[in-house]
């Protein structure tokens, strides 16, 4: 195939690439033919302002309440545009609380998480029943963890038991922590410093069910972050990149 | 600004954030941050001040909500996809190039880009390169109290144009933005070549193009 050719075939998908309706890796090839072709380029350029528009004509609809706090809080989590760890807020730090660190719970402790682990099926199962009575929501609330950047394939799933004061997280797809370190989950207030909460180590395939042994009302954000072990830190290190809402 | 400086600002306004303010009504330097274009903003984003986060929210949620729900039909998800979307524009902000477009295109191809990842499954890791600013030199609104005039005039036009369109190639173009679906899908769904599929994303984007920069819509 000529050069000719190959750039008439490759300019004819220039609107659907600008259009993002190309498979990955027809992007990818129109996307690096593009560098080194200025005919394409421009073509590219041009039918991007258009889709630009595009979204302009759609309706406005006003979204939840919620969601305006929820992203504050996140952003409040994320500290992306500060390059300060979480723990450099001015504000007064809350006291350290105890952690329930799984990843060093004596035996006892351990079988409690399995048997509250068992217990929280039960009692979610018998929750759903009672959906049509309106008390699902005053006693459990579900929230979910997602990862971001080198660790967006993990995820947890926060069980709230509004009841009794304790929270259960159920960690999937955990890389590895590293020698001598442990993940550590702390608690965001809308206002006010990360509160340490638990620190752990997943096991070989990635996964932990850790018992926060602390009721999650007037926290906005739950985080993750890598920690020396085996204690953790009494403030986060580093920027979390798996986190969540839990208010 | 000093850096430290910079960063006491940022921690400062960080405190403030959670609490509720009006439309416009960024306490403190957010009547600054309210009264800017996006340059501003951006600068004042980059800067960590969440009262900037919170003028773009305020400015541009009901946009992007309803970019979202024209995609995804879904307002569970709809809701996550523009938190992910703000959260892009806020974590990205100092890649921001007034030169390249408005922060409200970028925000709404973000929005757009979440609602496709959503509607396909796919993680937001995998998009990441097409997370970066798109040229999109969709002209900067002006100041309150005309932006939301000037929206309303700009979606008029846009709607408009869309409507000049013959209907196949209306067709084709919803489909690829809003539908997420890639031009050998809409080639299957309608049952022509993938050729014509092509053509007709072409010929209604260059016949878009014409129609909004006689408008002076388009900054091309």
């Amino acid at each position: 195939m000529s050069d000719g050719t190959r750039h008439d075939e490759l300019e004819a998908s220039v609107a659907a690439w600008v259009l993002g309706a190309l498979e990955p890796p027809e992007a990818q090839t129109i996307a690096a033919h593009a560098e080194g072709c200025a005919t394409c380029r421009e073509v590219a350029v041009r039918l991007r302002h258009v889709v630009g528009a595009l979204p302009v004509a759609v309706d406005e609809v006003t979204p939840p309440a919620r969601l305006r706090g929820r992203l504050l809080a996140a952003a409040a989590a994320s500290r992306g545009r500060t390059e300060r760890p979480i723990a450099m807020r001015r504000s007064p730090r809350l006291a350290p609380v105890p952690r329930s660190a799984a990843g060093r719970m004596p035996l006892y402790a351990m079988a409690a998480v399995a048997v509250v682990a068992l217990l929280i099926g039960v009692l979610v199962g018998q929750i759903a029943a009672q959906r049509s009575q309106g008390t699902a929501q005053e006693q459990v609330a579900r929230f979910t963890l997602t990862g971001h950047e080198d660790m967006a394939g993990a995820k947890a799933t926060v069980v709230d038991l509004k009841a009794d004061g304790v929270a259960l997280l159920d960690f999937r797809g955990l890389p590895p922590p590293g020698a001598n370190r442990v993940y550590e989950v702390w608690l965001v207030p809308a206002q006010g410093s990360p509160v340490p909460a638990a620190v752990f180590v997943p096991d070989a395939g990635g996964g932990k069910v850790v018992l926060v042994n602390r009721a999650l009302a007037g926290y906005a954000v739950m985080a993750v972050t890598n920690e020396p072990a085996p204690d953790g830190s009494s403030q986060p290190s580093q920027q979390p990149r798996l986190y969540g809402n839990v208010a | 600004m000093g850096r430290q400086a910079a960063e006491e600002v940022a921690g400062r306004r960080a405190d403030d954030a959670a609490k509720p303010r009006g439309r416009g009504g960024a306490g403190g330097g957010g009547h600054v941050v309210a009264a800017g274009g996006d340059t501003e903003l951006a600068a004042e984003l980059v800067a960590g001040n969440q009262d900037a986060l919170a003028e773009l929210y305020d400015r541009y949620a009901g946009l992007a909500y309803g970019v979202a729900m024209r995609v995804l039909g879904d307002p569970g998800r709809a809701e996550d996809a523009v938190q992910e979307a703000f959260m892009n524009v806020w974590k990205q902000a100092s890649s921001f190039d007034g030169e390249r477009g408005s922060l409200r295109a970028w925000l709404l191809a973000s929005v757009r880009n979440r609602s496709i990842d959503y509607l396909r499954g796919r993680g937001a890791h995998e998009r990441r390169e097409e997370e970066l600013q798109p040229e999109v030199a969709y002209g900067e609104g002006p100041p309150d109290p005309w932006r939301e005039v000037a929206l309303s005039l700009e979606r008029a036009a846009v709607r408009d144009a869309m409507a000049s369109l013959p209907a196949e190639q209306r067709q084709a173009i919803e489909l690829a933005y809003f539908g997420g679906y890639t031009h050998s899908e809409i080639s299957d769904m309608t049952r022509v070549s993938l050729g014509t599929v092509k053509g007709r994303m072409r010929l209604g984007l260059e016949k878009l193009s014409s129609y909004l920069r006689g408008r002076g819509l388009v900054d091309v």
